[in-house]
């Protein structure tokens, strides 16, 4: 049977050889995939580069601050940027949408900002080609050219019963066109990642641990997908009387999971799961600053409590005799109950956001390509928790930032006026400089348990399409 | 070689065949007259076990083609009304993909003298069967045929549609074919072909096999009336 299959493949792709419209598409596809994996690595090169330049001039800027107080330094605050990463030239994922710096400053969560979106022309708001889309869009489109007519074609010439009279079951001959088709998946797919992981070898794979492990992913879950593409399409070809009615069928396949369904997935995720907007959302986090969260919680409160757990770990009974700079302690005590608010605010933000992914991750048992599309920015990092996990290491860089200068205050500025105490740069040096290593995949994948569970049902359904075709219809 | 032991294909209500008992030896050239509907084409795809019988057997070679239809395409070779081959490929392919489905290994001299042997002419053997007259793929089924060695042969119709030359040249090669042992079932509307070429007769009618007789012992007028009759009745 083996025998069979492989001799039936190898006419497929001798006929597909010599239908030059397929030929001339594929050639189309490659080159696309070839020049949108170009522009990518230039965009990627480009933005690299300004954000290694930006990152080490805010660096010195920090460093050559000059002399000053400590919590004028905490205001001047600096900047970090978001680097790239080595995989982003094939999926940019969010990357367009999420902002590529944030400014640090004390007390204030600014947000992040210079989404290169906001930078493009109205055209391509509509939809950046990256070579992911490229084979997560275009290349089943071709397939589907491809295959839709494999069975119909030879039921209405009548070669269908030639091969099933010369005793081959209607099983072998499926298996043998999805495994011609399939090797033209591999063809485009083997040679394509291969390509990616060596360009992203070349770049800085520093800040992404398991370059090679999430480069193998990307390969496998690409691959995967075409072959579910090839799978149903063949089928639906095999079940079809007419070949119109089997290009109709895949064609709304495409169309609902390709375009219909990942759009309607973010309208469904937003009515169900509502998002505030950005200035109420400030808004909330500026109240519950300035008058608490609870009636224990109001300034007043805090700074009671604050200066009582001060005198009694210093076992005195005046602030005057702390031999410390309370005030310091204060601001640090804000500083600690503006991250806590916003920490409560974001976590309430992030669970929202979480459930709208959710109901991108349920209609990927329907639409294998939202649960392909969420997994690939997942293995490039390019995908929201990575974002987020970005946005928190951030907001930690911030705090410590925030903390030292807080603390050398607390040290140091007993009994001396405010424009007296003047440090300069070996204080800033403390400060360590921002650095950045997007999370691990086993950590990033946990929060795909969804997508992995509808590709795994897409999997049985593709082993149940292999072993299914035995009884048939020859005419 | 052939032999259909009370065989019937129903549809429901409708019966398509009803209980054919035929027995086609080797060398024997059977050919199935009848209008359209008769239950010629049932018969040949009840042999090819493209459907399934109602009841009764149909046996190729000693075996039974529904309990063992894989065992049972080894021994026979078919070729419909207007053989269709992959017409991107060129008559030699179809003949070399079509043999090694069979595992029959024929180099490729083999396979063009088969073909040139069959009728095709020598130019046309490395063209795309595109460029094919329905001539010249009937000879790529001959050529097929002999290539496996096959013992029996089922034809629906092949003739029709062929020009009288290629007609003859057709009838020709089933005679060859005859001459080594092959047994033929053939459904056709051409009472001379079936005269010229065969060796046995059948007229069918509603699904029954309503007449046969030897060709031998039967004038092509007298053929040609009681098969007028039978289709008038």
């Amino acid at each position: 049977m083996k025998h069979l299959i492989l001799f039936i493949a190898r006419k497929e792709l001798k006929i597909l050889h010599r239908q030059k419209s397929f030929g001339i598409l594929l050639a189309i596809i490659i080159l696309l995939l070839g020049f949108s994996l170009y522009a990518g690595q230039v965009a990627y090169k480009q933005k690299q580069a300004m954000v290694s330049k930006a990152q080490k001039e805010r660096r010195a800027e920090w460093l050559n601050q000059g002399n000053k107080h400590p919590h004028i330094a905490s205001h001047y605050g600096t900047y970090v940027f978001k680097q790239k990463t080595a995989l982003s030239f094939f999926d940019s994922g969010l990357d367009n949408f999420t902002g590529t710096a944030a400014y640090l400053e004390s007390l204030y969560p600014h947000e992040f900002m210079f989404r290169p979106v906001l930078e493009y022309g109205n055209m391509i708001r509509f939809g950046e080609l990256s070579a992911a889309l490229v084979l997560r869009l275009l290349l089943p489109l071709l397939l589907i050219f491809a295959i839709f007519s494999t069975f119909t074609k030879e039921r209405e010439t009548g070669t269908l019963k030639l091969l099933v009279g010369q005793g081959v079951d209607m099983r072998t001959i499926y298996l043998g066109k999805v495994t011609a088709f399939s090797f033209i998946v591999l063809l485009v797919t083997v040679p394509f990642f291969t390509l990616l992981y060596f360009l992203g070898l070349s770049e800085n794979t520093a800040t992404l641990p398991d370059f090679g492990l999430r480069s193998l992913s990307l390969f496998f879950l690409y691959t995967f997908y075409l072959l579910i593409i090839v799978q149903l399409s063949a089928w639906v070809s095999l079940r079809s009387s007419h070949a119109r009615n089997s290009l109709l069928g895949l064609l709304i396949f495409w169309i609902l999971s390709g375009i219909i369904l990942p759009k309607m997935a973010a309208n469904l995720g937003e009515s169900l799961y509502p998002l505030p907007s950005m200035i109420a959302h400030k808004e909330a986090i500026k109240k519950d600053i300035a008058n608490g969260m609870t009636p224990e919680e109001t300034r007043t409160k805090r700074m009671e409590k604050l200066k009582q757990r001060y005198l009694k770990k210093y076992g005195v009974d005046s602030l005057k005799h702390l031999p410390i700079s309370f005030s310091a302690v204060m601001q640090q005590g804000d500083e600690d109950y503006a991250g806590k608010v916003a920490d409560i605010h974001t976590a309430r933000l992030n669970g929202q956001m979480a459930r709208q992914n959710g109901v991108g991750g349920l209609l990927g048992f329907v639409a294998p390509y939202i649960a392909v599309r969420n997994l690939s920015m997942a293995f490039t990092a390019t995908d929201w928790y990575s974002t987020n996990d970005f946005e928190e290491k951030t907001e930690t860089y911030k705090r410590d930032l925030v903390r030292a200068m807080h603390k050398d205050m607390e040290l140091n500025t007993k009994g001396i006026g405010f424009y007296d105490y003047k440090p300069g740069r070996e204080l800033w040096e403390t400060v360590p400089e921002f650095t950045y290593q997007w999370p691990r995949l086993v950590q990033t994948i946990q929060h795909f348990k969804m997508e992995f569970l509808s590709l795994s049902l897409w999997l049985l359904l593709i082993v149940f399409l292999s072993v299914s075709p035995k009884k048939f219809c020859l005419s | 070689m052939i032999k259909a032991i009370n065989l019937s294909k129903k549809y429901g209500d409708f019966t398509a065949l009803d209980k054919l008992t035929l027995n086609i030896g080797a060398g024997d050239i059977f050919c199935l007259l009848g209008a359209n509907g008769a239950g010629k084409s049932t018969t040949i795809n009840l042999f090819l076990s493209f459907i399934e019988a109602s009841s009764g057997q149909a046996i190729v070679n000693g075996t039974d083609v529904h309990k063992n239809p894989r065992e049972s395409k080894k021994w026979i070779s078919y070729i419909p009304e207007n053989l269709q081959l992959y017409t991107d490929m060129s008559g030699l392919e179809n003949l070399g993909f079509f043999c090694g489905l069979q595992g029959v290994n024929q180099n490729k001299e083999q396979l063009e003298q088969l073909l040139e042997q069959s009728g095709l002419q020598k130019d046309f053997i490395k063209k795309r069967v595109s460029k094919y007259s329905k001539g010249m793929r009937q000879k790529v089924g001959i050529a097929l045929a002999r290539a496996k060695g096959a013992k029996v042969l089922l034809l629906d119709e092949p003739t029709s549609g062929l020009d009288p030359k290629a007609s003859n040249e057709f009838s020709e090669l089933l005679l060859e074919m005859r001459e080594q042992g092959v047994a033929t079932l053939m459904a056709t509307h051409d009472l001379f072909r079936a005269k010229h070429t065969g060796t046995h007769i059948g007229i069918m009618r509603h699904g029954a096999l309503v007449d046969s007789m030897e060709t031998g012992q039967i004038s092509f007028n007298d053929l040609e009336e009681k098969y007028l009759t039978h289709m008038h009745a």
